[in-house]
């Protein structure tokens, strides 16, 4: 096919100019060369002939009718607005406010208000209500909370000692105050440490405590619960003071 | 004024923030885009997403548009390209590649593509003034590969000139050219295996 016709013309020549010759522009003797090359060479004559009967059939091809919402969805998709050829809703005196308040909310929530944003509100809801299922939160259990200003400073007391016993019920805490406190003593020279008590307490005979006490607990064997409470400085005026029984068990574990 | 500048005036007023403007545009604009994505990928809900897509992706990069690199046209067609190619790498609108024996929807009994257009009763140009010669076209259409077949969109659907379509498709003019001719070559004898005289 890439041989030199007679009329001067090669085939792949011949193949560039056939948009061109199909369209009419081609003109004078590259016209003619066209031609003669034609007739002349029965594949590039074929390939022409194919060539225009697809161009036939693509041009008779109808235009495809976009679909009706086309242009609404893509307004709605970019700046979220309806066409402006698209009648606004009027507002008539024998509209209620809903109505009203619908037709003025409406072009707001409009890029809101589409099927992909509702099935993600559904998701969400789902989503919130099994966690608080799951968290056992009941939407029934309201009815009984009281609501009332005394109710609700009972609820904040009880809430914040339910808080505060649990953070003193944990062991780590317990562990941690410990450590704090042997820390603290190493830490302080020996020379500062407080001397051993000049009258030393009775039963105490080792010495061994040397540090005050500022709890009033005994370390002994005894099984029997001790009350514990803030230690008493001569010439403070006494304030009643709330004693809080302490088991003994709770005590030989927390200054273990 | 003439179109090109009233076309430039539009997407002024569209990246200024004027929202009728951008309503102008998507109006003047929406069939030519709908038609390239409708022949391209061959399913009309697909063209339908497609052109939405392209016209979010206008709207995002109208600031962009250099007026005097390319016509609004060519530059709204380039942009329509560019996502059908994109969207065609990922595999979406793979090519067709059933042959002229299949028989439509792979079923053993019925007439082939060949067969459908054993009709030699008309001229092409009578035969596809019919619906299902439009169908038969189109369908042939998408049996072409997608350079093949976004060269004879552009050309012979969209009316577009040879240096235009070479700056869509960021290839030279005489490539474009081959393109289409090879186009309407592989479509007429996909179309007509049995004809050789074509009017």
């Amino acid at each position: 096919m890439a041989e030199l016709n007679q009329s001067g013309m090669q085939c792949a020549e011949f193949e560039a100019l056939v948009a061109e010759a199909l369209d009419g522009a081609l003109h004078g003797s590259t016209r003619a060369a066209f031609e003669s090359h034609q007739r002349s060479c029965p594949a590039c004559s074929l390939m022409l002939e194919e060539a225009k009967a697809g161009m036939h059939w693509l041009k008779g091809l109808d235009e495809a009718e976009p679909p009706r919402h086309l242009v609404h969805n893509i307004l709605v998709h970019t700046i979220g607005a309806l066409p402006s050829d698209h009648p606004k809703p009027v507002v008539t005196k024998t509209e209620g406010w809903l109505d009203r308040l619908k037709g003025r909310l409406s072009p707001v929530f409009a890029p809101v208000v589409t099927p992909r944003f509702a099935m993600s509100l559904g998701m969400a809801f789902f989503s919130i209500t099994m966690l608080l299922s799951i968290a056992g939160f009941h939407v029934a259990d309201l009815r009984h909370v009281d609501l009332s200003s005394k109710g609700i400073v009972k609820a904040y007391y009880s809430t914040q000692a339910r808080v505060v016993r649990y953070y003193e019920n944990i062991r780590l805490v317990y562990e941690i105050e410990s450590r704090v406190r042997d820390l603290r003593k190493a830490a302080t020279p020996p020379d500062k440490q407080q001397p051993p008590a000049a009258n030393p307490q009775p039963g105490n005979d080792n010495n061994q405590d040397k540090e005050p006490r500022k709890q009033n607990y005994n370390r002994g064997n005894s099984s029997q619960p001790v009350l514990a409470g803030p230690p008493r400085v001569k010439g403070e005026v006494k304030h009643p003071v709330k004693y809080v029984l302490i088991p003994q068990a709770r005590l030989n574990r927390r200054t273990a | 004024m003439d179109d090109t500048q009233a076309v430039n005036a539009l997407v002024k007023r569209c990246v200024a923030g004027d929202t009728a403007a951008w309503q102008e545009i998507v109006q003047q604009y929406h069939r030519r885009i709908y038609n390239i994505c409708y022949r391209f990928s061959g399913s009309p809900d697909d063209a339908s997403d497609l052109t939405q897509e392209v016209f979010i992706k206008m709207y995002r990069t109208l600031a962009t548009y250099d007026t005097s690199r390319a016509a609004f046209m060519t530059w709204v067609t380039t942009v329509t390209r560019n996502l059908l190619v994109d969207h065609f790498r990922k595999g979406k609108y793979d090519r067709v590649t059933d042959s002229l024996d299949a028989t439509a929807g792979n079923q053993e009994e019925g007439p082939t593509l060949a067969e459908r257009l054993e009709d030699p009763s008309a001229s092409p140009e009578a035969r596809v003034q019919s619906q299902q010669a439009q169908k038969l076209v189109h369908e042939a259409l998408q049996k072409l590969s997608p350079e093949l077949r976004e060269a004879v969109i552009l050309r012979d659907l969209q009316d577009m000139d040879y240096k235009e379509i070479a700056i869509v498709l960021k290839i030279p003019e005489g490539t474009v050219k081959s393109r289409i001719n090879r186009g309407r070559t592989e479509l007429a004898r996909l179309l007509q295996r049995n004809y050789r005289q074509v009017s």
